[in-house]
């Protein structure tokens, strides 16, 4: 067998390839780091018929007709409200412009797709994107800002950790589409029978948990998401996560939210989701009286034989949410398109096709005046789970974007489940996870 | 070129193109990829050459797990598997009417797809109402929580693996036996020779080929396992990531991290690892016997 | 002495029995599972402890998941590809291994070497160059795009060329001195020989392009050219999943390949007699 050989000659030849695709290339392209996206794509006013376009809000625009690609995730019904909204918007508008929705699988797979198109430079005109996918390729994505300037109708009226959320890059980079947050789902049967009331505070957790546990010796809170938990805790607890240079709650109310949650864990007030998956699965079979989850995972909870209630998550000298779900972004290259896919997404935004959508989805309006139409009132009063999430709406944040913000999502979890199936104290807590984030940088 | 090389190659050539522009291409690209500094796939960019990416490598905890778990793997997948699916291909072999229904029950679990044997075996792991615990304890054996501890993870990723690959082995043997003389058995018969006998004189002699086959695909399958892990515990490497294999690493790099270099250069280090565990397994077993 | 004989026999054939079917019973019940769970209520799949059968089946849950994606159309799709692939995969899996067990040429130990080689790399690094192969091909959305890239595999080559050696080489050289033409006597000769395991490889390599779920993703855009496992995400989102309604969607998807299956062997295996050409 020439085995060895062999992988000496690919190797051999790999470093000769390798030297003239180094010729080939021009010099090092700009580092990942760097987030300043090139002028290549250009502010749609610029294009063309610079002096017509210059207030386009109010004039007829000129788009020909066209097609839009729009690569999503929506599955299942989240997929036929979306279907239902495109084909108005296809039959109304007045441009001709069509819009075709391609579905592309589940977040992940949307996720390798584009990462796969950016690097061959097919990507779609619109997609839905967290913003930690895009920094590979944030120069190809087209900067909105002179479009939501001249023509979209009132970008205040967005809700505005939204708005922070689809500019943290410096300059608008997306609009918010399909929005939810954590909420806190609980046994509404159990905690009446009980005595007890929905936990507001820390504290109020805790009390819970302790009559719980000695009722019933089950857990009384779950997180779906480990990392979203210590995030929303330090917030809670007014001490900030982490940034560009580090961790930052390597402090004395880094150490007193760690103190909060090694004590849920150690007590068995907490506990850890395991083969289970979700928590919705545990909640159905009432092993445990409430959990923080996402508020689209509603309906994978089966509340046979109790109640199910919705509350914002509990909180300690602040309130804070986390907001998760896509935004949109565009790529498009060529300017009609640009307009074109602009149209759309002002339609998609718009107050009336937002109150249908969060109303046929359970995902959040994006803007304050969807939330105050009759229609979305009505369903906020049937529906608890959206009424909480409007309760917290003022304290949501996100989770900042930059080059180690991946690494730190994905460790933090498995940090997490270690120090709880080690009983760790809080110091340890705090010193583990400190170093865990810090090694990521 | 002579006529009777250009004949070999003439037949090789369809699988030559193919592997050329889909295998080899971008397998070069891909070792390139390990020796350049921050390389972007989307504009190319990079900061240096040389071993920057190996260093990151080889200083990174998880790497080190990976490497240790799926050496564990490939001890303990590769050889059960193939003795339990030699056993079972001779005994429905020696079958005669029952063959046909036996073939098919064992085949079975090789065509249901990923995403649903995932569900069914976090099910059948369970560890208050699983099928596993409960055969376990009608040996009294307390009920062990599978897929909620680190420690446990891996035996129950090892075990799922050698219940996935044994159908697929258990195939290529039953072909195998397919093609052992009759007359050897025949008069192995006259003979009155013990079956055991029969067996490791006979039958596995016959079928070396083969075995020599499942044993170094089976290794190779196993160093790179990535599916099962990943159905298994729904997407992440166990409890506290315990299960993390080398291509789960590797994946993770290059899809979530986005550091292709480091990802590449994995895949450069599973690949070396392949080739020479490889080359030994080929002098030990089959290839030594035929010269 | 032959009593005592009997005797053994006896008790070696109830063993063998009860290996196999205790065997069977564990090799098989993921797959009963995943039928019972088809036919449950969602709560019945969380319930503690589980039931092995539904109360009354939700023969609903196959309704529900067959319209929440074209799936005749997708089913076409995978027939298309699963069946171009095959045969692609047959014909260039026989000649090559023919070529490396019979023909000799200079370079051939060294050109198998590399076949078996390119096993050895995780293909998950590949994928990105494909793809934009693929897409400098303007392949994009085509059946090409799915077949193609698979009709060739190194995994194969090496199986078939393992059984082709098993074949003795006096078998060729007879068949030289009468003349026969090399590509006739592997047609003649070295194929229906090897029955079994052609079969075993095109079985083999159904199952894989029929489950080939993240390639046909990428290569795709449109819902004409999707294919079943495709269809299989429609019920997965990022808070949860219907697990009854992926159940049923994969026994819709394992079904046809267990028809083929049983088809394929009868008609095929049962051809092969097993001293006929061996004598």
């Amino acid at each position: 067998m020439k085995l060895k050989k062999i992988g000496a000659s690919i190797l051999a030849m790999a470093m000769a390839t390798s030297m003239l695709a180094g010729c080939g290339q021009s010099a090092p392209a700009e580092t990942a780091a760097d987030t300043q996206p090139a002028e290549q794509t250009e502010a749609p006013a610029a294009e063309a018929s610079a002096t017509e376009e210059a207030a386009p809000a109010e004039e007829a625009k000129n788009i020909e007709a066209t097609e839009v690609t729009f690569w999503h995730a929506m599955n299942g019904n989240l997929e036929s409200v979306l279907t239902e909204i495109t084909d108005e918007f296809n039959n109304s508008n007045e441009y001709g412009i069509k819009v075709t929705l391609v579905n592309q699988g589940a977040y992940g797979d949307l996720q390798t797709k584009l990462q796969a198109s950016a690097a061959a430079d097919a990507l779609p005109d619109l997609a839905q994107a967290y913003n930690n996918w895009l920094t590979p390729y944030l120069d190809k994505i087209v900067k909105l800002d002179d479009f939501v300037a001249n023509d979209f109708d009132n970008w205040d009226d967005v809700v505005e950790a939204y708005r922070d959320e689809c500019s943290e890059f410096g300059f608008i980079h997306a609009v918010p589409y399909n929005k939810s947050t954590y909420v806190l789902f609980y046994n509404k049967t159990m905690l009446d029978e009980l005595g007890l009331s929905v936990p507001e505070t820390w504290a109020d957790v805790q009390a819970d948990a302790k009559a719980v546990m000695d009722a019933k010796n089950i857990a009384f809170i779950g997180y779906d998401d480990l990392a979203g938990v210590v995030e929303a805790s330090l917030h809670q607890n007014g001490a900030n996560y982490v940034d560009a240079s580090g961790a930052l709650f390597n402090d004395e109310k880094g150490l007193e939210t760690f103190t909060y949650l090694s004590d849920l864990y150690n007590n068995g007030y907490a506990r850890l989701v395991g083969e289970d998956g979700y928590f919705s699965n545990v909640i159905s079979n009432q092993q445990i009286a409430s959990y923080v989850g996402s508020s689209a995972g509603v309906s994978y909870i089966k509340a046979e034989g109790w109640e199910l209630g919705v509350a914002p998550l509990p909180g300690n000298v602040n309130k804070a949410a986390n907001m998760a779900g896509t935004n949109i972004v565009m790529f498009a290259q060529d300017s009609n398109k640009q307009l074109a896919a602009w149209e759309y997404l002002k339609y998609i935004t718009s107050t009336e096709a937002m109150t249908k959508w969060a109303v046929g989805t359970g995902y959040l309006p994006i803007r304050q005046s969807a939330y105050e139409t009759a229609e979305y009132k009505a369903y906020m009063e049937e529906n608890v789970c959206a009424a909480a999430c409007y309760e917290q709406a003022k304290d949501f944040f996100f989770s900042p974007t930059f080059e180690a913000s991946n690494d730190i999502r994905s460790t933090v979890p498995s940090t997490v489940e270690q120090l709880v199936y080690d009983k760790a104290d809080a110091q340890t807590w705090l010193d583990t996870i400190v170093e865990a984030v810090n090694a990521q940088y | 070129m002579d006529k009777k090389s250009f004949k070999g190659y003439l037949y090789l050539l369809p699988s030559i193109i193919i592997m050329l522009a889909f295998t080899i291409y971008p397998l070069i690209r891909a070792i390139i990829m390990s020796f350049l500094g921050d390389y972007s796939i989307i504009n190319h960019g990079y900061t240096s050459i040389g071993f920057e990416n190996y260093k990151a490598l080889f200083a990174d905890p998880d790497f080190a797990l990976s490497l240790r778990n799926t050496t564990i793997y490939v001890i303990c997948v590769v050889p059960a598997s193939i003795i339990l699916s030699l056993i079972i291909a001779v005994l429905i072999n020696s079958c005669t009417k029952t063959k046909a229904f036996f073939q098919t029950v064992y085949f079975l679990p090789y065509v249901t797809s990923v995403i649903a044997i995932g569900i069914v075996w976090r099910w059948m792991f369970n560890s208050n109402y699983g099928l596993i615990n409960y055969f376990l304890g009608l040996f009294g054996i307390d009920p062990i929580p599978w897929l909620n501890r680190p420690e446990y993870a891996m035996p129950a990723l090892i075990i799922f693996a050698i219940w996935k690959s044994m159908a697929f082995n258990i195939l290529i043997f039953l072909a195998g036996l397919q093609t052992i003389p009759e007359d050897l058995y025949r008069a192995a018969r006259i003979d009155s020779t013990p079956k055991l006998r029969v067996f490791t004189r006979i039958t596995v002699p016959q079928l070396a080929p083969m075995i020599v086959y499942s044993s170094v695909i089976g290794m190779i399958g196993a160093f790179k396992v990535y599916n099962e892990v990943f159905s298994l515990f729904q997407g992440k490497a166990g409890p506290a990531n315990k299960a993390m294999t080398i291509v789960y690493f590797i994946y993770d790099k290059f899809y979530n991290s986005y550091k292709y270099g480091v990802a590449a250069a994995g895949s450069v280090v599973l690949f070396i690892i392949i080739l020479v565990m490889t080359q030994i397994q080929l002098r030990v077993t089959g290839e030594k016997k035929k010269k | 002495m032959s009593q005592k004989r009997k005797v053994g026999n006896v008790i070696a054939t109830i063993l063998k029995y009860a290996v196999l079917i205790f065997g069977a019973i564990f090799t098989i019940l993921p797959f009963v599972w995943m039928i019972s769970s088809s036919l449950k209520t969602p709560s019945e799949l969380v319930q503690i402890p589980p039931s092995l059968f539904p109360e009354t089946p939700q023969w609903v849950n196959y309704q529900e998941a067959w319209k929440a994606a074209p799936f005749a159309r997708y089913f076409v799709n995978t027939l298309i590809v699963t069946l171009c692939t095959t045969c692609g995969v047959l014909v260039t899996t026989v000649l090559s291994a023919f070529a490396f067990s019979r023909l000799n040429f200079p370079g051939k130990k060294t050109v198998f070497s590399l076949f078996l080689a390119t096993l050895m790399i995780p293909g998950e690094m590949l994928i990105i160059t494909n793809y934009e192969t693929i897409i400098n091909l303007h392949w994009i959305d085509s059946y090409k795009a799915m077949i193609i890239p698979w009709i060739s595999s190194a995994f194969y080559i090496y199986l078939l060329t393992r059984f082709f050696m098993q074949v003795p080489e006096s078998l060729y050289l007879a068949a030289k001195v009468d003349k026969c033409s090399d590509f006739k006597y592997m047609i003649k000769i070295m194929v229906p020989m090897n029955k079994q395991a052609i079969f075993s490889i095109a079985i083999l390599n159904i199952i894989s392009s029929w489950n080939a779920f993240l390639w046909p993703l990428l290569v795709t855009n449109s819902q004409e050219m999707r294919v079943l496992s495709n269809g299989l995400v429609r019920f997965q989102t990022e808070a949860g999943s219907s697990t009854e309604l992926i159940m049923a969607a994969s026994c819709m998807l394992v079904m046809p390949i267990i028809i083929i299956y049983l088809f394929l062997r009868k008609y095929i295996i049962e051809g092969v007699t097993r001293s006929g050409l061996k004598g």
